[in-house]
């Protein structure tokens, strides 16, 4: 079959060296290259976007277009094509730049031999359908991985279901009393039953974050409550192995503005690890308090008495699928998915994870998570002074549940799900999306802060009631939008930025709880 | 008052037996169904007051189970939870659309599947069955 020539589009605006490019070609068969020659990036831009090209032939400095952006252009209106970039001998380190930027090759004018032209677009074409090839291989790799985790994971839990459903049925003596032993060797069991539902657990939630599902609803959320959730929670396996574990918290902790479920997933998969490697007789504290570099936020602490981790292990225990190789640290250590998940949900939640530690002299892990203030959230909004003295719109959005019963889970990634079409609906440097403002009997609040007087509020209101429509009906919800208008909070001469935003925070958190309490009485 | 009835409709003859125990021991009568067809069949012969429902089932899954009864106005009534092993939105939106009370994630929770029961039934709160023997736990 007889081969399609070549589709080279020239991008150059100076004759002369065009020409001498076309002459290059003058020794080929005609029918193996095909030139199109272009004097401008716009023009080229429209062409690509056409298709038919195989290679662009790009200078880097055009009426219309110069260095490196070229290269960006001709990539974003044809992604899938290589592109070579022709530069003269003074810049060469840009050149070199444009290779970072995803160029396949670039070309010194002046210093091109005829013959080598040619066979450098055939190589270039075919070192990129090379790396696309790996890249397309890579990516269905992870794909399969991903599924192939997910679904080994969800044909686990049947047998692991009859399993602990007997192991309780036995435990509960449903089947007749049990000696001290047997009910001894059950509680191993079942704890076993559950560790294994952890980890199949684990590998469904790092399969969920690798394909972005991972679902977190900020809200303000309670530190202490947290640690006292999670230090009675694993209080009777800390005490089984004789480690004391306890906790010790400044007296008022200011709120965070986090997922109160992800923050208790955090502690968990922390205080537990601090269990495993926590001989008897150990000692684990959880403490939290202001942190003390950045008082934005608050930084929680889970330190152990335990065997520690070297130092240059201590990034790398974050690691997807990390195991040690520390003899002494051998046993039945999980999927090594835990830190990972734990890093995976601090930094989604704006904070930062590390651990400070040296062999045999514990360790402690820190987290930190930014501090809900109304202000901070809304100053984005607010930044530019001349915005100050706008006035404000409060738009409600109001989520009910056609469905029953709904699992946390469920609920979470629908709260997500409404969250990602408000926030295209949204202006993103005059509008905020606030996190969750806390519960209202049975429905859902979202409250968008605008900067615009109640006539664009009331058009704000209609186009995100519009929007969500579909996903609502979609999802078996009902929504309704409404608006209340906060007149001009003007900024008093002798107030700073930062006290103003105060006393627009104050105002506005005044009408999400008078809208808060309302649908508490109407629901109750 | 007589007790209430539940037909455990699912393939796993074990996840059935300790779902059946588990119920008796709460003082439910119960009624048994191993594939979608005899799911049907056993609902309409004995008429119970629930179905805890698989979905991945021979002889068609859960969902054809609950669109069957749909269609019968007297099975239509009675309330569905499912519980399942498949995992995502979509099994538990799908559920609910097509009529279930609720969506539970095996391996379930004996104290959640227990509440979510007597929440569907209408029944008040009741505590779990203490534990008979907790001697010799470490």
């Amino acid at each position: 079959m007889k081969e399609k020539p070549l589709q080279v589009l020239l991008v150059e605006d100076n004759a002369g060296d065009a020409r001498l490019i076309r002459e290059m070609f003058i020794n080929e068969r005609p029918d193996s290259f095909e030139l199109t020659h272009l004097l401008r990036m716009s023009d080229a831009e429209t062409q690509l976007a056409k298709g038919g090209a195989d290679i662009v032939l790009l200078d880097m400095g055009l009426p219309d277009g110069h260095g490196l952006d070229t290269v960006r252009r001709a990539h974003a209106a044809a992604p899938g094509v290589p592109v070579i970039v022709l530069t003269g001998l003074d810049d060469e380190a840009l050149a070199a730049e444009a290779l970072k930027e995803g160029a396949q090759d670039y070309l010194i004018k002046g210093q091109i031999e005829n013959r080598a032209l040619p066979r450098a677009l055939r190589h270039a074409i075919e070192r990129h359908r090379m790396q696309t090839e790996t890249d397309l291989i890579r990516i269905n790799q992870m794909q399969f991985k991903d599924e192939f985790l997910s679904h080994v994971s969800h044909e686990l839990r049947s047998p692991l279901s009859a399993i602990r459903q007997f192991v309780t049925i036995l435990l509960d003596g449903l089947a007749g009393e049990l000696k001290p032993a047997q009910h001894e060797y059950m509680e191993i069991v079942l704890r076993n039953v559950k560790q294994l539902q952890s980890m199949i657990n684990d590998l469904l939630e790092v399969t969920r974050g690798q394909a972005g599902k991972l679902t977190i609803e900020p809200q303000r959320a309670s530190i202490s409550d947290a640690i006292a959730y999670v230090v009675s929670t694993l209080q009777g396996a800390a005490t089984a192995k004789g480690i004391t574990l306890s906790s010790d918290n400044e007296c008022v902790l200011p709120s965070v503005c986090a997922d109160p479920t992800r923050i208790r997933q955090i502690l968990i998969i922390l205080v537990d690890n601090a269990i495993k490697f926590t001989p008897a007789d150990g000692e684990i504290k959880v403490q939290a308090r202001v942190f003390d570099k950045d008082p934005r936020l608050v930084v929680l602490e889970v330190s152990d008495s335990g065997c520690g981790i070297s130092p240059d292990m201590t990034e790398r225990i974050f690691e997807r699928l990390f195991q040690t190789s520390d003899p002494s640290l051998e046993g039945r250590n999980g999927l090594g998915l835990g830190l990972y998940i734990c890093k995976e949900l601090v930094t989604r939640q704006g904070g930062q994870i590390w651990a400070k530690s040296a062999l045999g002299q514990g360790a402690v892990f820190s987290v930190t998570l930014p501090i809900f203030s109304l202000p901070n959230l809304i100053s984005p909004a607010f930044s530019k002074e001349v915005r100050a003295d706008r006035p404000v719109a409060i738009v409600v959005t109001e989520i009910g549940s056609q469905s029953g019963w709904l699992s946390d889970d469920v609920r979470a990634e629908q709260s997500h799900g409404v969250r990602e079409v408000l926030q295209h609906c949204l202006h993103s440097d005059l509008d905020v999306l606030l996190p969750k403002m806390g519960a209202a009997g049975g429905v859902e609040l979202f409250f968008v802060i605008a900067l615009t007087d109640s006539i664009g509020g009331e058009a704000i209101s209609k186009r995100i009631r519009e929007r969500l429509q579909e996903h609502v009906q979609r999802a078996g919800l009902t929504v309704s939008t409404s608006y209340q208008f906060l007149p001009p909070v003007k900024r008093k001469s002798t107030e700073s930025i930062e006290e103003h935003l105060e006393r627009l925070g104050a105002g506005i958190q005044e009408l999400i709880d008078v809208e808060t309490s309302s649908r508490m009485v109407v629901n109750a | 008052m007589p007790n209430k009835k539940i037909l455990i409709v699912d393939d796993d003859r074990d996840v059935q037996q300790g779902m059946n125990l588990r119920l008796k021991a709460n003082q439910y009568d119960t009624c048994l169904a191993g594939d979608a067809f005899s799911g049907v069949a056993e609902a309409r012969r004995s008429e119970p007051d629930l179905i805890l429902l698989d979905l991945g089932m021979p002889a068609g899954g859960g969902f054809l189970v609950m669109e069957r009864l749909k269609m019968i106005p007297s099975l239509a009534v009675i309330p569905v939870i499912v519980v399942s092993a498949r995992h995502g939105l979509e099994n538990q939106k799908r559920a609910l659309e097509s009529g279930a009370k609720a969506f539970l994630q095996k391996p379930v929770d004996d104290d959640q599947l227990l509440a979510v029961i007597r929440q569907t039934l209408g029944e008040p709160a009741r505590m779990k069955k203490p534990a008979l023997c907790n001697q010799g736990v470490v």
